[in-house]
């Protein structure tokens, strides 16, 4: 079949962006990926990308098309020369352009190294033979597990695009695989890297990345699952956490949002002072409502309940993610002998 | 110019753990890789790793080694065999203390399961990702030990002082320009060289480029003719279905729906050694019995869940590239160029026979595989000698510190002849004979291979070496970042190891392992046990031969 | 479209964008929609409890699911994106895991509250009107069309992603706004952040990269002509609505954009009037354009 692609070209060494349009012939099953060497070989060879295990397990071709970023690995091309389309392929977004379809990865492997992404053993001697964890303990990692760090999550990501040095979605991600292994004993002191100015509070939680993910990884869950355990843990000082603290007790002291309390304990009192300009303007437009009179829902005392049953199950749940994996028993063998 | 005590090219499983090792010992490394380390291989491998745990049932690393012995068909280094099986148990054990997520048994052990012709189940997993997972694992560990890493450097040719390695010369990818990399050890850990054959699981990248800087600077490499077929691969693009799909009970049918294995080994069925299995296949497919020239992998009895839990990567290839939910209907394979036993010869501690230049992982040949290797084998391969390797050059570098001057030239040199290949505007492109020796390799020099055959395939390879040598058109003439200028280079490499391979297949009058021959069916262990050592004699490809290493067991009938 | 909807107005609607609220109920009423009221509902957590205290999330949307169950609807209506994607999102893992919901219930059961079978679903008004005999009722109350007015959809984020969760339309490619704009007789304007962030979910704890990315949709809708935008969710809206001022000081653009809520579109096409349909709660003064519909100015 014949394939129409609109490629947005950049050429480092003459600073030149220009669109160009081929049209290859390729077979039925062709990838994207297929059509790019096609063209490459073909046509064009210096048409310039990522590839290499052409099976959607190595994370190199990432790449946009129509705006989207997609693995052209794993985008087959029959359904778009079916209904007629001619997408445009561009460079993954909030990375570097190097040339052509080739961003500066550099950035996106710093962030990746920022978050301490290895196993923190907390200098414990481990066990001679396997540490003893249930499947079920490690399928709470599986997913994020999954990541084959490609960027198509951080191509996309709304909030880094609005702020470059936000960690984003792959590295969070990767964060959280460490957070919910129970064999990690980074604690506090690992979530702390989470919890800076450009860490989980940046998420503005558009859901691109979890959108984009080729691999299932959901990234934007990952981030909840941090942010989770970062307020879990008491660590309250970052106005994000607190923002959460506020919504959590409005619901069980009125049902709904207190959205007076809101602005003060986020912001802190100081910063909400500023905004008294700003509060007014929404109040001459009756968008305050009245403090002293929140809007309650009804049978509130189910609610109230229900908070603290849940926090009372919730907490036995966290102390056994605490208490880290098990030992193996004793080798009998090795009890035989000390005997 | 950048000098390092160890100097670590190619950053998949064994370069990475070679890597970690070295710097473990103190050594101060560098590794020079033409992918970021995540992008390797390994990644792709999906099956397991296996090691003597002894948690599906009683096992011991004797039972390991006399099986990967009997899968070699007893062309396998049995003292080589023996280390490995005997260390691969505290290897695993290690990845699993990195964070390794393998998948457990009911009592949070790590689960083990049956692999071909393992003759117990041995096989360590992560569900069906055990290379994606070994393979982030071990980047963890090498950002934390805070080894540099020179990131899409192509490392063109080893720079020796007379007999001694010294370094290499790379091309640095993004920048453009040569570089030079000065080492007291180098340590070679480029992987495979499938993409030479039509119809490969292997990733584009699998190019044989380091086996070729070690041949052409005279370091012999060993058993080139032995290519592994995996006889589940898809028919679209190659990809790789896993062997673990049998393992957890998958079934091989042929046209008439007749599991037709058992009429080949009649004990192991599906789960009979690869090269068994690939030739079996490509007997049924032959002989009328496939269908659209592929057979049929049928997981449809083991149920959603199953599937969705174990297999749930198979799956997601199933359906993107052969367009089948495996849930629902059978997945039509077939025989693929896969893993290659030969390599750079090196002993257990991966030193080559030049001073200064070591081996490990699948460029490498200790040889653990003989002729055929055994599921489950590469993966341990790769953490038990680049765990060996990198102590080994370590130590060598801190007991005899730096051999050699790194001539100031190397690098102006290979700079020249780059330049040479950018100026070339007439002639072929590169795509043209890649595609004809991958034609040539795959009809010729595939599963089943007979002289007259071979000696076509040769006459090719030749011929493709001398278009080669006249110029092939590199496209692209910039200095940033040029793939094509790199894709033509690594066609180099593997017009070189294709005759490698080709000249010592046709050589090897028997069969043996996955190097089958229809004019020489039987193994011949008088005339032929030994290894073939291929030198590099001016351009030319000259055979020598070593004997293999018999400890523990006599060369038997193998059959499963 | 359903004859009766288990009604799910959500917090906003309820608080400071009861003109959320006014609107869905005067066109409900044109539309022949009854709505039940779930009287003893709580807001949904938004995505804060949703995150911070997942357990109580699931349960808090259980509960609210249970209710609407108890009224006798199968289906419950939201106006609001977070409050589609947080029941939604409840309610897939709870109709997909028996075990999960019966935990659930027991811990329900021990609070005095309503247990869920899993039998209800959630749909947002948007996706009501958007197709089938909703459109066509759409039309057919579109007596007054806003001719010559042309309107930016909004989409914002929680509408259409992720997509296994909501999946009424493409996710990359929605039209169901525009579709509707049209039934109103207005002219949709396209420009391409229209199914980016507003920002809303860190407008407090993180302005500044909130307001990176609100001045986006409200530049990019003003430069393809724009008199007015108009969303589908209360918190967009008071984005692109309360903080516009700040968006415009930061980008030093002026907007002027009146941003309306997907009810008062419908109402102003379907002749209810500015008070009817309580305009002038906007930060934003709606008159340039409520002028040009009402006075025809």
């Amino acid at each position: 079949m014949q394939v129409t692609l609109k490629i947005e070209r950049y050429n480092p060494e003459s600073d030149e962006s220009r669109q160009e349009t081929f049209s290859v012939d390729v077979v039925e099953e062709a990838t994207l990926l297929d059509v790019l060497d096609v063209i490459k070989d073909e046509v064009d060879g210096s048409l310039t990308y990522r590839k290499s295990c052409r099976m959607a397990v190595c994370g190199s071709c990432g790449m946009r098309m129509d705006g989207d970023a997609v693995l052209a690995c794993k985008t087959p091309m029959r359904p778009l020369v079916e209904a007629g389309e001619v997408p445009v392929i561009s460079p993954m977004g909030n990375l570097p352009v190097l040339k052509d379809l080739v961003v500066d990865m550099e950035p996106f492997w710093a962030k990746f190294r920022a978050i301490k992404p290895y196993l923190d053993d907390g200098g414990e001697e481990p066990p001679v033979k396997e540490w003893r964890v249930q499947q079920e303990e490690l399928d709470r990692v599986m997913t994020e597990a999954l990541c084959i760090q490609c960027g198509c999550c951080v191509s996309e990501c709304n909030s880094m695009e609005a702020d470059p040095d936000f960690l984003g979605p792959a590295a969070l991600a990767k964060a959280a695989r460490f957070v919910n292994d129970v064999r990690d004993r980074g604690g506090k002191s690992r979530l702390e890297i989470y919890n800076g100015p450009h860490g989980v509070w940046d998420c503005t939680r558009c859901y691109f990345c979890n959108q984009r993910c080729p691999k299932g990884v959901h990234p934007r869950d990952a981030i909840a699952k941090v942010g989770a355990a970062i307020y879990q843990e008491g660590m309250h000082s970052d106005g994000g956490a607190r923002h959460a603290k506020v919504f959590v007790k409005s619901t069980h002291q009125t049902g709904y949002l207190l959205e007076t309390h809101l602005v003060p304990e986020t912001v802190g009192p100081v910063n909400a002072i500023k905004e008294i300009p700003f509060a007014l303007r929404l109040a001459r437009a009756g968008k305050v409502p009245n403090p002293l009179k929140p809007h309650k829902a009804k049978k509130l005392d189910e609610v109230r309940k229900l908070h603290k049953l849940i926090e009372s199950q919730e907490q036995a749940t966290l102390e056994a993610a605490n208490a880290g994996p098990t030992r193996p028993p004793a080798d009998p063998a090795q009890a035989k002998e000390s005997e | 110019m950048v000098r390092h005590d160890v100097v670590v090219v190619g950053a998949g499983l064994a370069g990475m753990r070679a890597a970690i090792e070295a710097s473990r010992y103190g050594a101060d490394v560098g590794v020079v890789s033409k992918l970021h380390p995540t992008r390797s291989h390994s990644g792709a491998a999906e099956g397991g790793i296996n090691a003597a745990l002894g948690n599906a049932g009683e096992d011991d690393p004797q039972k390991h080694t006399f099986f990967t012995v009997k899968g070699s068909d007893y062309l396998g280094d049995q003292d080589a065999i023996a280390v490995m099986c005997e260390e691969g148990p505290g290897d695993i054990y290690e990845l699993e203390h990195m964070g390794a997520i393998f998948s457990r048994t009911d009592d949070g052990r790590i689960a083990q399961r049956p692999f071909g012709a393992g003759g117990a189940p041995r096989t360590c997993y992560a569900a069906d990702i055990t290379g994606h997972v070994l393979l982030h694992v071990l980047y963890e560990q090498l950002v934390k030990s805070g080894v540099t890493v020179y990131e899409e450097w192509f490392a063109l040719d080893l720079v020796t002082d007379g007999e001694r390695c010294v370094g290499v010369t790379a091309w640095d990818l993004v920048r453009g320009g040569v570089q030079g990399v000065e080492a007291s050890a180098v340590i070679m850990a480029t992987g495979g060289l499938g993409r030479m054959y039509r119809g490969t699981t292997n990733a584009y990248a699998c190019t044989g480029d380091g086996m070729s800087m070690a041949w052409r600077a005279g370091v012999p490499l060993k058993d080139m003719e032995f290519m592994q077929f995996h006889p589940t691969t898809l028919k679209s693009n190659g990809v790789l279905i896993t062997e673990g799909a049998r393992g957890e009970g998958g079934y091989l049918r042929n046209s008439e729906g007749d599991r037709f294995m058992f009429n080949y080994a009649p004990n192991a069925g599906e789960l009979a050694s690869r090269d068994v299995v690939s030739r079996s296949e490509q007997t049924e497919i032959d002989e009328g019995r496939g269908v659209d020239g592929c057979v049929l992998l049928d997981l449809t009895h083991l149920g959603a869940k199953r599937i969705n839990e174990r297999l749930h990567g198979s799956r997601e290839l199933a359906m993107d590239y052969a367009g089948v939910d495996p849930i629902e209907e059978p997945i039509p394979v077939r025989p693929g160029s896969h893993y290659h036993m030969g390599g750079i010869d090196t002993d257990v501690w991966g030193h080559t026979l030049m001073p200064g230049l070591y081996a490990a992982g699948e460029c490498a040949c200790v040889s653990v595989h003989g002729a055929n290797r055994l599921g489950g084998n590469s993966l341990l391969e790769t953490v038990v000698f680049g765990r060996r390797t990198g102590a080994a050059a370590a130590q060598d570098v801190r007991r005899n510190g730096s051999g050699g001057v790194f001539s100031p030239s190397a690098a102006a040199i290979a700079e020249r002849s780059i330049g040479r290949m950018l100026d070339k505007n007439d002639g072929e492109r590169p795509h043209v004979l890649r595609q004809e020796l991958a034609d040539a390799m795959y009809d010729n020099a595939g599963i089943f291979r007979s002289a007259e055959g071979l000696e076509a395939c040769k006459a090719k390879v030749e011929e493709l070496r001398e278009r080669y040598d006249r110029g092939v058109v590199v496209q692209d003439k910039g200095r940033d970042f040029n793939t094509d200028l790199i894709q033509a280079i690594e066609l180099g490499s593997m017009l070189e190891m294709a005759d490698c391979l080709v000249t010592g297949a046709i050589a090897r009058t028997e069969s043996r392992g996955a190097h089958s021959r229809l004019d020489y069916p039987e193994r011949d262990d008088e005339a032929w046990l030994r290894h073939t050592l291929a030198f590099y004699d001016e351009g030319q490809v000259r055979l020598d031969y070593r004997p293999v290493t018999i400890t523990e067991y006599e060369p038997a009938v193998r059959s499963y | 479209m359903k004859s009766s909807y288990a009604y799910y107005p959500g917090c906003l609607a309820s608080l400071s964008q009861k003109e959320l609220d006014t609107s869905t109920r005067a066109i409900a009423d044109k539309l022949g929609m009854t709505l039940v009221d779930i009287p003893c509902s709580t807001w949904c957590g938004a995505g804060d409890v949703h995150e911070a205290r997942p357990e109580y999330y699931l349960h808090l949307n259980a509960r609210i699911l249970g209710q609407a169950e108890q009224l006798g609807q199968d289906t419950l209506m939201t106006i609001c994106n977070v409050c589609t994607l947080n029941l939604r999102q409840a309610n897939a893992k709870l109709q997909a895991d028996p075990e999960l919901l019966q935990r659930v219930n027991r811990n329900l059961k021990e609070v005095g509250a309503a247990s869920y079978s899993g039998g209800v679903d959630v749909r947002h008004l948007l996706w009501e009107i958007a197709e089938g005999d909703g459109y066509e009722k759409l039309k057919q109350i579109a007596e007054k069309p806003l001719t010559g007015i042309k309107i930016a959809p909004f989409y914002g984020c929680q509408i259409l992603r992720p997509s296994r969760l909501l999946g009424f339309e493409d996710p990359d490619r929605p039209q169901s706004l525009e579709r509707i704009i049209e039934a109103c007789g207005a002219q949709p304007v396209d420009y391409p952040s229209k199914i980016k962030c507003c920002g809303f979910p860190i407008v407090l704890a993180r302005a500044e990269v909130a307001l990176g990315e609100l001045i986006q949709p409200l530049a990019e809708a003003k430069e393809a002509g724009a008199d007015a935008m108009v969303t589908p969710c209360p918190l967009c809206h008071l984005s692109l609505d309360a903080w516009q001022g700040k968006a415009s000081r930061e980008a030093d653009m002026e907007f002027d954009l009146p941003i309306f809520h997907l009810a008062q579109l419908v109402g102003a096409a379907a002749g209810l009037s500015y008070d009817e349909l309580q305009f002038k709660r906007h930060v934003v003064k709606a008159y340039p354009v409520t002028d040009k519909i009402y006075q025809g100015v």
